[in-house]
């Protein structure tokens, strides 16, 4: 069976993102053979979806379908700006692009130079790179330094960085990398802070310890748990670990930050309320298509 | 038993990394175990103040790792506090940490200090100041001071003790029977 992904003609955030592949017959199926994105002309990906992307389309060709990324705009449109963010530097290099794969890195020609608003950095436990959230947030105090919060960003970004890739470690467990990004959108206003892994997703290795070590915990629904893994912060590893996410939360609800959380099969958007992320705010949706790993994304509105 | 006038030592944590910035659980498990030398390479020293000096980011899980753990495993002890502190971000995330493995800290700012990680039981708030007024202080002091009984301000001091805010040592009271001294950490 042939999957064909297509994206509107318009800026792709992760809802967009979510609900073109909801519209597909689902690109995991057993059934599926080959998978197709199409990006029409005047469709923009924006970071947080581009790497949730980037994790389907390489767990795709890692599972030996044949995919596709046909851009209809070419170069000129959403492919030059996925180039710029270096989405080809990390794209496994089995999957067809169309018209054709860019003739180089953008994003390493300008790597060090004109101010980084947008980055994809890889994440591989075999190969820690231990720069990277320092990196990754040097790269958005270039946009922020002037800002009059600006050291309590970058200690926010930092722990929220570190704190999503050293999660990632603890629960990627396949061949396929994860990714980390952010973004500055135009006029400094909006940033978008998201890390994604292809690895067994954080309810997978969660539930099988809760059901002997807090059967209260385990008998909660997937998105009151999740909700709970920020409020409260709770770990397979005992009541002492744990503070990592929640750590993560509890510096963006200081920056109004919304959080967006999608596990193999269900997606959870939680809003601030009252200083902290609550169960009755947060929209759940499930039986989504599947989709591996653990995809975490904060989205800061900053005044300016 | 513990002797009252052995030493404290301070180690800079900076030391024991690579760089300024630590983050993650396993860079925070080899810290822990190069910060776990020092102490070892001074059995008498009662009382670390780990300088945070030089340390310009962390994480929690960094903390929790690494300075708190070493707070919790040698609880009732050794005692554990921090100087050269000032980032509200790093007191943060220390705070977060604390908070988590229930282990109190001592921040240290001259002759004052702050407390992060979990607070004191509300019965035992005061006698954990009185006690931090001063050097050492045994509980017929604080009970003389609150008009309580010997054996209620001893189970507040104990209490203190077991859940990591002081440490105690053994000596011999006025009647020849054993009493404790309860110092502050720091």
């Amino acid at each position: 069976m042939q999957c064909v992904i297509r994206f509107p003609a318009a800026w792709v955030d992760i809802s967009k993102f979510e609900r073109a592949m909801a519209n597909s017959c689902g690109p995991h199926d057993p059934a599926t053979y080959e998978v197709t994105f199409q990006f029409p002309v005047g469709c923009k990906v924006m970071v947080d979806a581009a790497i949730r992307l980037l994790s389907l389309a390489n767990q795709l060709a890692a599972t030996t379908r044949r995919v596709c990324l046909d851009f209809e705009e070419g170069e000129d449109g959403t492919m030059g700006y996925l180039n710029r963010m270096g989405f080809f530097d990390h794209l496994a290099t089995e999957i067809e692009v169309t018209p054709d794969w860019p003739a180089y890195s953008t994003a390493e020609l300008h790597r060090g130079g004109n101010r980084a608003l947008v980055e994809i950095a890889r994440i591989n436990k075999d190969a820690r790179d231990e720069d990277l959230p320092i990196r990754l947030t040097d790269a958005l105090m270039e946009s922020c330094w002037q800002r009059p919060d600006a050291a309590s960003l970058k200690g926010a970004a930092f722990t929220i960085f570190a704190e999503l890739i050293d999660n990632t470690f603890s629960h990627s467990q396949t061949q396929v990398d994860g990714y980390a990004a952010l973004q500055v959108y135009s006029g400094g206003n909006r940033l978008s802070v998201a890390v994604s892994d292809s690895g067994l997703g954080i309810m997978e290795t969660l539930r099988p310890s809760l059901r002997t070590e807090s059967p209260r915990l385990h008998n909660l629904s997937d998105m009151d748990l999740l909700v709970e893994i920020f409020r409260q912060g709770i770990s397979r590893h005992g009541a002492d670990r744990g503070c990592g996410l929640k750590g993560c939360a509890a510096k963006a609800i200081k920056f109004n930050a919304n959080l967006d959380v999608r596990l193999p099969g269900q997606r959870v958007l939680l809003t601030p309320a009252q200083g902290s992320y609550q169960p009755n705010t947060a929209h759940c949706y499930d039986g989504l298509p599947l989709l591996w790993g653990t995809h975490i994304a904060f989205t800061f509105g900053l005044n300016t | 038993m513990i002797r009252m006038n052995e030493g404290v030592r301070v180690i800079a944590l900076r030391d024991s990394m690579r760089r300024g910035e630590g983050w993650g659980r396993e860079q925070g498990r080899e810290v822990h175990q190069r910060l776990l030398r020092s102490v070892e390479e001074s059995p008498g020293v009662l009382i670390f103040m780990v300088s945070m000096k030089g340390v310009s980011r962390l994480d929690i899980s960094f903390a929790s790792e690494t300075v708190v753990e070493l707070a919790r495993r040698f609880r009732g002890t050794k005692g554990f506090c921090l100087i050269d502190l000032t980032d509200p971000d790093l007191i943060e995330n220390l705070d977060a940490a604390a908070e988590k493995k229930g282990q109190p800290m001592l921040v240290w700012h001259g002759r004052s200090a702050d407390l992060i990680g979990p607070e004191p039981s509300e019965g035992a708030r005061e006698a954990f100041g009185f006690a931090m007024a001063r050097p050492k202080t045994r509980a017929s002091e604080f009970a003389a001071h609150r008009g309580i009984s010997i054996a209620n301000a001893s189970m507040k001091f104990k209490q203190l003790w077991e859940q990591g805010f002081l440490l105690r040592r053994e000596s011999t009271a006025d009647t020849g029977g054993v009493e404790y001294v309860y110092q502050r950490i720091g």
